[in-house]
Order: C-alpha cells, then structure tokens, then sequence
C-alpha cells in the first residue's frame, strides 16, 4: 500500500515550497518538490538601466541579497569589458564573505537546529508536534541558548557587511569595479574585530553544537544522498598574487574532480510547464514561456544541468572539491560542511582584510555601451549562481538568472531522471507516517531559497497533508 | 490647558525605539500592559524584512518574542511545519492580534502565483491569507516596499500582478515602507502600539515618528547641494544628486538614525540614496545610478566670481 | 553715503528682525510641517541677506579703487528679466532635445510654458517618479500638483508652440 504525504509549507527555508511524497512500506519512492511564488523578475528586468540591475537584482532573495549583487556586478563588467583593480575585489569579496557568515549562522541555527533540538517550549513559535528529539536534556538546553546568543553574532555579521556596504539586507556598496566606499583604518578595524567575535562563536559554540547533533543523530550521515555529483562556480578564487584562497571553479563527477567548464551549463524543460523552440537550451539562448498544457509536465521549476547531468551546489559541494572535506555526502554532512564552511570563511576574511591597502578609491565614471553580452559567475552561500546579461540600445534587452536553489531543487530531466534533491529524498526510510520528520530534514540541509527560485505553482489535485492513495 | 507642548520634532528625536521598548517594559511591570499575540506574514517577497528584524538591536529579536509579543506564526522561523505550522497560524483566528505583513499580494490566476501553506488539503493563498486574517486583526502593519505600495513585486510588467496589503483591505493599514524596513521602524511602532496605541500618522498612513522629515533636508552632504557640487562618479564625497539621489523625494529618517546597529547607511557609503522608502519604487525612483546626467550649471560661486565679489 | 545705500540698510534691519521673529517661531511651532515651511523661509531670509551685504561690501571696494560699476542683480532676477525679454519658442520636436542628459539642460513644459528643472532636487538624474525631462508633463503635473504653487519657483526658459 501506498502512502501519500505532503507537506507544505516546509518551513525555515527562505519562500514556500511542498514536499509531495509517495511512500511504500516506510520508503519513499516517488518525490515532487514544488516551488510556490513567482514574482518573474527575468521579465521585470527588460528595458531598464543596466547599472540598476545590482541593486534591483538584489531585491530577488532577503537573506542572499549580496549573492545576487556579486554575480549581477560580474555579468555588468563581462558585458562592459571592466576588469576590476586587486583592491576592488578584495573589498567586494569581503562584503560577499560577511553575508556568508549571516547567513550560514541563521541557517545552522534559526532553520536547521529547530529540527533537532527542543527549544523553550513557552515560545509559541517553538511549538511542534515532532518527538524525535535525541540530544540528552543539558546539552540540549545549552544548544537551545546558543540559539539566542547566535542571534546577536549572526547581526554583527550584517554589522560588518553594512560597514562597507551602506546597509544590509540589499547593501550599496558592491559595485562595477568593486565596491563604492573607500576602505578606511577605522572601518578595517572594526570589521576585524567583529570578525574575531564572530570566529570565536563559530570554534567554541556553532561547530561543537554541530557536532553533538551529528552523534546523536548518526542515522544522518547515510540519509539523503543524493548522486554526490557536485559542482562549484569557485569563490575567493584566483587572486593576483594570493592565489586562491578557497575553491576554484571545479566539478567532481563519478569519483573524479575536474574544471568546470562555463560552455556545459543548460537548463532543461521536459517536464517543468514551459514551452521553448529547444527543450534545452544554454542560458543566453532563450527565456521559455509559460505553456500548463504541457504533457508530462508536473512543475515550474526548470532544470539546470551541466553536460546533461544534475549536480548539487552548495557548501558541501565547494568543502570537496576545495578538499576541506571529504567525509561524506549526505544530510549530516551538508549540516557539518556548512559550519567547518563558516570557519573557513572567517580565515579567508582574515588574509583579504590584511591586504587592503587603506584610502583606494575603485570607481570610474562609466559608461553603458550599445549592445554588449555578459556572464556573471560566482559561488554564493547557497551554491552556484550565474547571471546573464544581453544589453541592446543601452538597456537590458535579455536577462537569465540560474540560482543555486534551482540547482539543488530541480525537477527531472529530460532523460526522465530526478532532480538532486529528489534523488535525495527516494529511498529514504519514513520511521512514522505521521510524522514525517525526515523529509524537511533532508531538504534543509540543502538550504533552499525559493524567493530566488522565481517560480509558479499550478493547482494540482486537493490531498491531505497525509493520504491514501493505493 | 496649563503644559507646554513639547515639540514633537524634537521629542521624536529622543523617542528612540529603544526608549519606546523601555516605557513598555516598565508598563508591564507595572501590570497595566499585557503582551500581544503577534502574527508575521510572509507573502509575495523575497522575505528580506524578516531578516531585517533579526538585525534589530535594542530591542532585539529575542526581546520582542519574550518581552513584547507572543509571536504566533512566521514561515521562516517556526519550529512546526507543514499542517501543523498552518494549525497554528488558524488557530489565532478566534483570539486578539495585531498583524505584521511583509511582501506584495498576487492576484494572478486567483492568487495561485503563491501559495503559503495548505490548510485542510486546500491551498492558502497570499491573497486569501490577507483576506482571512487581515480583517479580524486589532492592528495591520504593513512593513516593506513590497507590502507598502506592490514595491519590486509589482515592477512593471508585474508578472503575477502584485497589489499592496491595502489594496485588498478595507480598513486602516499602518504602513512602513523600506526596501527592507528598518527593524527600528517596526519594532518603534509596534512598541507606540502597545503603550499608547496607534501612533500618529500622515495622510500615506506613516508614522510621523520616523516617515516626517525628507532625507534631503538632514543629509550631512546637502550644503554641496546647495553650493551645485556634485559627484561625478561614486566614491566621492559631494552631493550624488546627479547620480540619481532620490534623497530630494524621499521622507524618512535615515541619515539620523542609520542602519545595521547604526553604523552606515547608503549616502554615507558613497552611493545615492534609491528611494526604497518611498512610494512608487522602484519604477518610479529609477534610474539607480547614472554618469550622463547634465552637470556643468553655474552654482553660486562662479557666478560671484563673475560679478567681481572676490571677498 | 548714498540715498540708495540707506534704503538697503534700512532693507536689511528689517530682514534681520523678521528673521530673528521666525527664530522665535521655530521655537514654540509644535507642527512638523510648518517648521519645515519657517525653515524655508528663514533660508530666503538669510539669503537675501547675504545678497544686499555683499552688494555693500563690492560698493566700498568700489569706491576704494573709484570705480563705480552697478553691482550685479544675483542670477534668478537676471535670468527671470532675460526671460521676460526674450521668450524661446520649443516646438516638441526642439523640447525633446533637453532631456538634461549629455551636456543638455533638462527642460520640462507645462500649459505652454517651458521650464529649467536641471538642478531642482525633486529631478535627480533629469527624472521624477518615472518622468523624464524634454517632455510635455502638463497632464501629469494636474494629476500630481494641482493647486499648488511650485512652478512660481522654477526658472522659465520659454514656450512650448
């Protein structure tokens, strides 16, 4: 007997999604993920400045504002043939990191440890009916602390981002060039020793935290899989003369990792409800329309692949690949990436903050050329995210945008196989029925976004959160 | 009528937020002032001004859920999820609230174009949710551009055809706009509700305590304006009026109050400001950032050059 | 000391104490809107001020070196008594060109009248609200500012035919 299971909406992600879950003797062996809210910002862009697409682009996603504001900056200065100075990009890639640390903190935290760990049960928002709590009453409660103390680390990280970035959510300061600001003695200082406050939290408390519910949940480490293809843009990568500081542009497929070559990304559209002259298509290439009648079909979210196969992007992705780790591949190991993630980054701040040379200015006055193409690159908190910029009479005439959720949470491909979160969820054991814990935990740990997924939702058939459906 | 009136210009000035939560707390010590259940709604956004009340700093997040409200339901940060989550945001339907709503209402397709949860097997639309629950509440806070005024949502062509929270209420909706709004500007206001009830507010439904005065008029670069020094490019330190400032149309306290803890906020970083707290945007604050503007008009220096007045 | 130079004087006591009146003003005024109005006005006040004084200190230089020029009338009267002499006519062809972009001024018509908007604050970057300059705005403008006064404060550059 089959069971149907749905949940919706899987809360602490950033927007609205559904799990829809066939389920056979406690296994799942069919998986949709939906995403609910379409906003069409592909569309909105057409017509407009192209200068205003950092800020405008920005306004896609409220916890990775900064993502989308490197990767537009990037498509603006391939289109325009700017290269930015050293300087430049130390300072932007300084303002990237600090919203690394916000968000891998308020991931861990405010989305990831609800699922695990009991918090203060006279807080109506920490109700829930869930009773797979693990982690012994001390240690939980001392997680459930760090909860709050997080809160105040995980703002001096926007602290920080704003002393150079004007304000954040949606900063000001990452530019064509680099940034708008001049780095100053004064503003240096006080990103460092924010910075240390923050590293000391993430070695004392974030990455021990992590720990304990990794022992006490060990069942994690074999849950949620997926193909462990995985895939990175790079990030805090190929420096003049620090060289790379992180990870480079790689990919790691059937045990082997090479260079990730731009020419291999496609999206595919066989079963997502979009008509197109092509059902694949390379990202300049096309923005496909709407068409619900579509045969097949059962979602909006389309599917990026590279040379025709799914690929994770994300923390654990970039921990591999940079060989920072290589324990595994699964929920746990997307969890415990992430932390070790949020270290590494407070070192990678530490050598750009070092070479700063205090007082440069990096901007020009620019100009919009004619018609020009560009591709923005970049990996970002969540994972791979690329902008594609087409600039006709001086406005933008055509703009693509691939996030890292539409990666990680893509529907099938053409070739009929899942996407990598749904490879994720298929095959996992459901302990109870009725309270299907597992699944969220799985699809947290890839930190979806759908604000930046920009997709639609069609209503499908009524079901109860939990049916029979033979 | 023996008192002075103190000015409210300068009284605002000393109303901090802070101050504001302060007089609360004592109030509820004192017993008169009991907390509120507080629901946040999440609609069509990108869910940026949740984020900006977890950077709010006194009050903090943590005071706000265990000093100020009993916060009921947000989708980003609730432990509970699917059916449950949903159970819990019904079940407030029969109690006392005040409602926080964030982000655009699609109307599209009957508001398919988002779906916040389902509630008995039946999708929940932004659309419906606004309607269900926008009505019984004591208070409707509408907090960022995109709930304000359709804000980015509705950016033309307006794919899902976003609308403001007013626009499907009928009834008094406070309204804070911000692209996002500033966690002082919620959390100040939701403090004014407690204490003394709705603050006043101007004929946009802003409240006068932080919506008053135009950032032109308390920018610290506004005497390069008035001597026609401009920037020519970012990173300088003059008037960024022909960059694009929208700071001349854009009423709100940013260059006194500053963002994230206080420390910077967009002119002082060397960018104009986009009007993200002003009605219209951002279609109507654009263009952002631009180098082909006129410059060159005489400002009064040249022209007393002229005229001989070298002293 | 001439007849002229004591009905300036004169001027300028009485811009002083009407000053120092709206000082007081400010003071004791609870409402947010007409302070900003006060603050206005004070501002032209304290301009006016500072265009009758320094019109006196070029007339003692003058003097010193026993030149007697007339001192200069500050831009805006000047230019509001070229207007009156010589009116451009814009067709909308002509108008379109001033759009306040590479080099052109920004200019805008309304009921015929052509105005310069190039440095007033509502038109950052030669834009307002999503209306750009080198347009006939007469529609818009009744829909937005109707009854209100702000055009007397714009520099007229001509007609619209």
């Amino acid at each position: 007997m089959s069971k149907r299971i749905v949940i919706n909406p899987v809360t602490r992600i950033s927007g609205f999604m559904e799990i829809d879950a066939i389920i056979e003797n406690n296994i799942i062996i069919e998986t949709k993920t939906e995403g609910l809210l379409f906003r069409g910002f592909e569309k909105m862009l057409n017509g407009r400045n192209p200068f205003d697409a950092v800020y405008f682009t920005q306004r896609i996603c409220g916890i990775c504002s900064t993502a989308h504001s490197m990767a537009s900056t990037l498509a603006l200065e391939s289109a325009m043939g700017v290269v930015p100075s050293e300087q430049g990009r130390y300072l932007r890639d300084i303002l990237h990191g600090c919203e690394y640390l916000q968000n891998h903190i308020r991931h861990f935290y405010q989305y990831t440890i609800p699922d695990f760990v009991k918090l203060p049960e006279n807080y109506p928002l920490f109700t829930t009916d869930q009773h797979d709590f693990r982690i012994p009453k001390q240690k939980n409660d001392q997680i459930a602390e760090h909860y709050f103390e997080s809160l105040d680390i995980s703002r001096s990280a926007h602290e920080m981002l704003a002393v150079l970035g004007g304000k954040a959510p949606h900063n000001h300061g990452i530019f064509v060039g680099g940034i708008t600001t001049q780095a100053t003695t004064d503003k240096i200082i006080k990103i460092k020793s924010i910075l240390h406050t923050i590293r000391q939290f993430i070695i004392n408390k974030m990455i021990p935290d992590a720990y304990i519910i990794a022992h006490y949940y060990s069942d994690y480490y074999s849950i949620g899989r997926g193909y462990g293809n995985l895939l990175s843009y790079g990030c805090f990568d190929r420096y003049k003369e620090l060289g790379t500081l992180y990870v480079n542009p790689l990919v790691y497929l059937d045990g082997k990792i090479s260079t990730f070559d731009s020419e291999g990304i496609t999206e595919e559209i066989d079963y997502s409800w979009y008509k197109s002259q092509a059902d694949a298509y390379k990202p300049l290439e096309t923005i496909p329309d709407a068409d619900m009648n579509k045969k097949n079909a059962y979602s909006w979210v389309k599917a990026p692949r590279y040379f025709d196969k799914p690929f994770e992007v994300g923390p654990l992705a970039r921990q591999w690949l940079s060989g920072e780790y290589r324990k595994g591949i699964s929920t746990m190991d997307r969890t415990i990436a992430r932390v070790l993630e949020a270290k590494k980054i407070t070192e990678v701040l530490n050598t750009l903050l070092q070479s700063l040379i205090p007082g440069v200015t990096v901007q020009e006055e620019y100009r919009i050329p004619e018609t020009a193409v560009g591709t923005g690159l970049i990996d970002t908190t969540r994972g791979a995210l690329g902008h594609w910029i087409k600039i006709n009479n001086s406005v933008i005439s055509f703009y693509q945008v691939i996030t890292p959720t539409a990666w990680n949470l893509s529907t099938r491909g053409n070739n009929g196989l899942p996407g990598t979160s749904e490879q994720a969820l298929i095959g996992t054991t459901v302990k109870d029925v009725n309270n299907p814990v597992e699944l969220g935990r799985i699809i947290r740990s890839f930190d979806p976004c759908v604000s930046c997924a920009t997709h639609v939702y069609s209503q499908g058939d009524h079901v109860k959160s939990i049916q029979v459906v033979q | 009528m023996s008192d002075t009136r103190v000015c409210p210009e300068y009284a605002a000035r000393l109303e901090t937020a802070a101050e504001l939560v302060n007089k609360v707390r004592e109030e509820i010590r004192k017993g008169v002032l009991v907390k509120r259940n507080l629901v946040w709604l999440e609609l069509t956004g990108c869910s940026g001004n949740i984020i900006s009340l977890l950077d709010g700093s006194n009050p903090d997040f943590k005071y706000l859920i265990s000093q100020m409200a009993n916060f009921i339901y947000d989708n980003s940060l609730m432990a509970a999820e699917g059916e449950k989550a949903m159970e819990q945001l019904f079940s407030i339907r029969d109690k006392e609230y005040i409602l926080a709503v964030e982000g655009a209402v699609a109307t599209k397709n009957n508001g398919l174009y988002n779906i916040i949860g389902r509630w008995k097997g039946e999708p929940i639309t932004a659309l419906k949710a606004i309607e269900l629950f926008g009505k019984r509440a004591t208070h409707v806070i509408a907090l960022g551009a995109c709930a304000t005024h359709g804000g980015v949502s509705a950016a033309r062509p307006n794919p899902s055809e976003c609308v403001s929270v007013q626009s499907v209420l009928k009834r008094k909706v406070i309204k804070l706009p911000g692209c996002p709004c500033h966690p002082d500007w919620f959390l100040g206001t939701l403090a004014h509700i407690l204490l003394y009830g709705e603050p006043e507010l101007d004929s946009k439904d802003r409240p006068l305590l932080f919506y008053s005065t135009l950032i032109h008029d308390r920018c610290p670069r506004r005497s390069f304006f008035d001597q026609g020094i401009f920037a020519s490019k970012l990173g300088e330190s003059t008037c960024m009026f022909k960059l694009g400032c929208r700071g001349p149309v854009t009423r709100v306290d940013c260059p006194i109050r500053q963002w994230n803890q206080y420390v910077n906020w967009p002119i002082e970083d060397d960018t104009p400001c986009i009007g993200c707290a002003q009605f219209g945007f951002p279609d109507r604050m654009e263009p952002f950032i631009t180098y082909n503007t006129t410059r060159g008009v005489r400002n009064v220096k040249e022209d007393s050059n002229k005229s001989g007045y070298t002293n | 000391m001439y007849n002229s130079d004591n009905i300036t004087c004169k001027r300028i006591e009485r811009l002083i104490s009407e000053s120092e009146s709206y000082v007081r003003f400010l003071y004791v005024t609870p409402c947010i809107y007409t302070r900003n109005m006060l603050l206005y006005q004070l501002e032209s006040k304290i301009c006016e001020i500072g265009f009758l004084s320094s019109m006196l200190c070029s007339k003692a230089n003058q003097i010193k070196s026993n030149h007697v020029v007339m001192p200069q009338l500050n831009q805006q009267t000047q230019e509001s008594l070229q207007n009156q002499q010589n009116q451009r006519e814009f067709t909308q062809q002509e108008l379109a060109k001033y759009n306040g972009l590479d080099g052109n001024p920004a200019y805008v018509a309304v009921n015929g009248v052509v105005y310069d908007v190039t440095n007033n604050a509502a038109w950052a970057a030669a834009s307002h609200f999503g209306l750009t300059a080198g347009k006939d705005l007469t529609s818009e403008f009744a829909s937005c500012h109707a009854g209100q006064t702000i055009l007397n404060k714009l520099k007229v550059v001509g007609k619209l035919i």
